[in-house]
């Protein structure tokens, strides 16, 4: 396809020639392109292969520099599931809670609050929406010791309770506001003024109606708070003190320190912490384009 | 009509009471907290023990620590933020040009930033290792002269050693993040019109003259805001540097950044008051810092 570029003046039925640079130098640049996008791709893929690659291997076959283990064994994954405290089917339970807590806090809470910033006329109804942006901008960070004093003096610091404080904390995020928000401003209103001629209340137009139109909108914040809890390292190492409720990133960081170089086993968490994103990733591509693509208009 | 109105207003408080109760107590209402504390000597069993005032923002500006970690987080921004930027607009170029599988190489080149970045960083650690995989590539593909040249011998610890620790933590975080600034910029590409270039290719100029003389200028938008993302960003270095080098960002405080530094003060040495203070300082740095970037690329973009 030369659509844009075409400039062989010897084809009789070239389009116009609007192209300086001639196919030898179109050809070369293509060349270059394939080369360096061949490369960097690679450059994404070889480290994970090479961290399953390495969690079927024995430890000292793991700083040997073989594509193909030798000998096999699931030894390091086994270990991962039996040998660590707490076990891999443990860790893997508490991310999944969090995670799961925080997606569908964040849908319920963030469609309640974007279909009243979108819809409904209140006093201070601009005022507040610009308060939620607002707290776009401020770091996680300035927030670590205020909230950890609240989380502790209302007692989600011990036990079980420390699920309850990392999910509290991340809730409701502005983005999952401001995502749901801009797609009901975009459902047109004749499907509620319908629903209002039906003589259906406000929370009715708003459960019936509205939330099951904004199943795109709803997807797209699902996958990614999932992504940003299962991920998320800062809160749950701030928060959760007893190594029961540690999720998967903050075991693999404490694993690490605590048996340094037991490469296997390491790998094969980290493969656990990483292959349920990645199907995710794959099944839903667009979502986690469009989530990234919305959270970035910050303003 | 009038009590139809009062239950549309009835309506929108009930929807937003939780999330904005949420909102009001966790985030405006931990910014005036933190700040409160700040003013503290603050334990972390006892909570206030006494009022210093400004004592504590005065030991920050004293603390030879503190200015370790000043140092190595701007000069990680100064490094990370412009190679980002390169790199993801490079990519955002050469994806959206005319080539086959864009949709596999956009995949692909996002997938690092979605990982997790415990994940990320440990197998980083262990491909950097003296035995990794990143000294054993070197030498296979024959670059070992060139390393050796450098002062990185055979099986040199890269991680380990001031000198390169915290330049493997940038090189890291630019691999992981280039490909959400690609998207950015693809975004901001798809802003500019296939007629401008038409009429550059009348005029006769060439891809190099028009991706300089046109795309570059006219995603000014984009940069602005991957620049004001970026930046932010960066200044908020922490995860890797604390999960490579420890609440001290070993080896040397070579990988300790502000806010490594502001966890280390609350919970190693459990000086919350401190810490705080620490927090407002650091957001006084963000907030200077995106204010700068609004002076340096004019008005902030429409979108």
């Amino acid at each position: 396809m030369t659509t844009q570029t075409a400039s062989a003046p010897l084809r009789p039925n070239s389009p116009a020639e609007v192209a300086p640079v001639g196919d030898r130098g179109k050809k070369l640049r293509r060349t270059i392109a394939y080369v360096f996008l061949i490369g960097y791709a690679l450059l994404m893929f070889v480290p994970f292969a090479w961290m399953i690659i390495t969690s079927f291997k024995t430890q000292p076959d793991a700083v040997q520099m073989t594509f193909i283990p030798d000998p096999f064994t699931i030894q390091g994954w086994e270990n991962a599931f039996t040998a660590l405290n707490p076990s891999l089917p443990r860790l893997f339970f508490n991310s999944a809670l969090i995670a799961g807590a925080v997606t569908i806090s964040n849908v319920i809470l963030g469609s309640m609050a974007g279909y009243a910033f979108a819809r409904l006329r209140f006093p201070g109804r601009e005022f507040l929406f610009v308060l939620v942006l607002g707290t776009m901008m401020i770091p996680d960070q300035l927030r670590m010791v205020p909230i950890y004093q609240i989380m502790r003096s209302i007692g989600l610091t011990a036990g079980p309770a420390q699920y309850g404080s990392v999910i509290l904390v991340l809730a409701v995020a502005a983005t999952s506001v401001f995502l749901l928000r801009q797609y009901f401003l975009s459902i047109p209103r004749d499907l509620e003024e319908a629903a209002k001629i039906d003589g259906a209340g406000f929370f009715t137009t708003f459960y019936r109606v509205m939330l099951p139109l904004a199943t795109p909108a709803i997807a797209a914040v699902s996958i990614l708070q999932f992504q940003g809890a299962w991920n998320g390292f800062f809160w749950p190492l701030v928060l959760i003190s007893n190594r029961d409720y540690w999720t998967l990133p903050l075991a693999l960081t404490q694993f690490r320190r605590e048996f340094f170089t037991i490469w296997p086993d390491l790998m094969a968490v980290s493969a656990m912490a990483t292959i349920p994103i990645l199907i995710l990733y794959l099944f839903f591509q667009r979502y986690f384009v469009e989530g990234i693509a919305a959270s970035g208009v910050k303003g | 009509m009038r009590t139809e109105r009062r239950t549309e207003m009835l309506a929108g408080y009930g929807l937003i009471l939780i999330p904005m109760a949420l909102f009001l107590i966790l985030n405006i209402g931990s910014i005036v907290f933190a700040f409160f504390i700040s003013f503290w000597n603050w334990t972390i069993g006892g909570g206030g023990v006494d009022v210093v005032g400004a004592a504590n923002y005065e030991r920050i500006v004293g603390d030879r620590i503190f200015h370790k970690a000043i140092y190595n987080t701007v000069t990680y921004t100064a490094v990370v933020v412009p190679l980002q930027m390169a790199l993801g607009l490079l990519l955002a170029v050469i994806v959206n040009s005319k080539i086959r599988g864009k949709t596999f190489f956009r995949a692909a080149f996002y997938f690092p930033a979605i990982a997790s970045s415990a994940a990320i960083t440990v197998l980083f650690l262990f491909i950097m290792q003296p035995q990794g995989l990143f000294n054993g590539a070197r030498e296979v593909l024959g670059l070992n002269p060139i390393f050796e040249f450098l002062g990185f011998g055979e099986n040199f610890n890269w991680l380990g050693d001031q000198r390169s620790a915290l330049g493997s933590i940038m090189g890291l975080n630019i691999w992981t993040t280039s490909g959400t600034m690609m998207l950015f910029y693809l975004a901001s590409l798809q802003t500019i019109s296939n007629e401008v270039y038409e009429a550059a290719a009348l005029d006769g100029a060439n891809a190099w003259q028009a991706f300089w003389r046109i795309t570059f200028p006219l995603l000014k938008p984009g940069h602005y805001f991957v620049a004001t993302v970026s930046v932010i960003g960066a200044l908020q270095v922490f995860d890797q540097g604390y999960i490579a080098g420890g609440s001290n960002g070993d080896p040397n405080y070579s990988l300790m950044t502000i806010v490594l530094y502001l966890y280390n003060a609350a919970f190693v040495q459990f000086r919350l008051g401190y810490a705080a203070a620490v927090g407002i300082v650091l957001f006084m740095i963000i907030f200077t810092a995106t204010l700068l970037q609004r002076r340096l690329f004019g008005s902030a973009p429409s979108w």
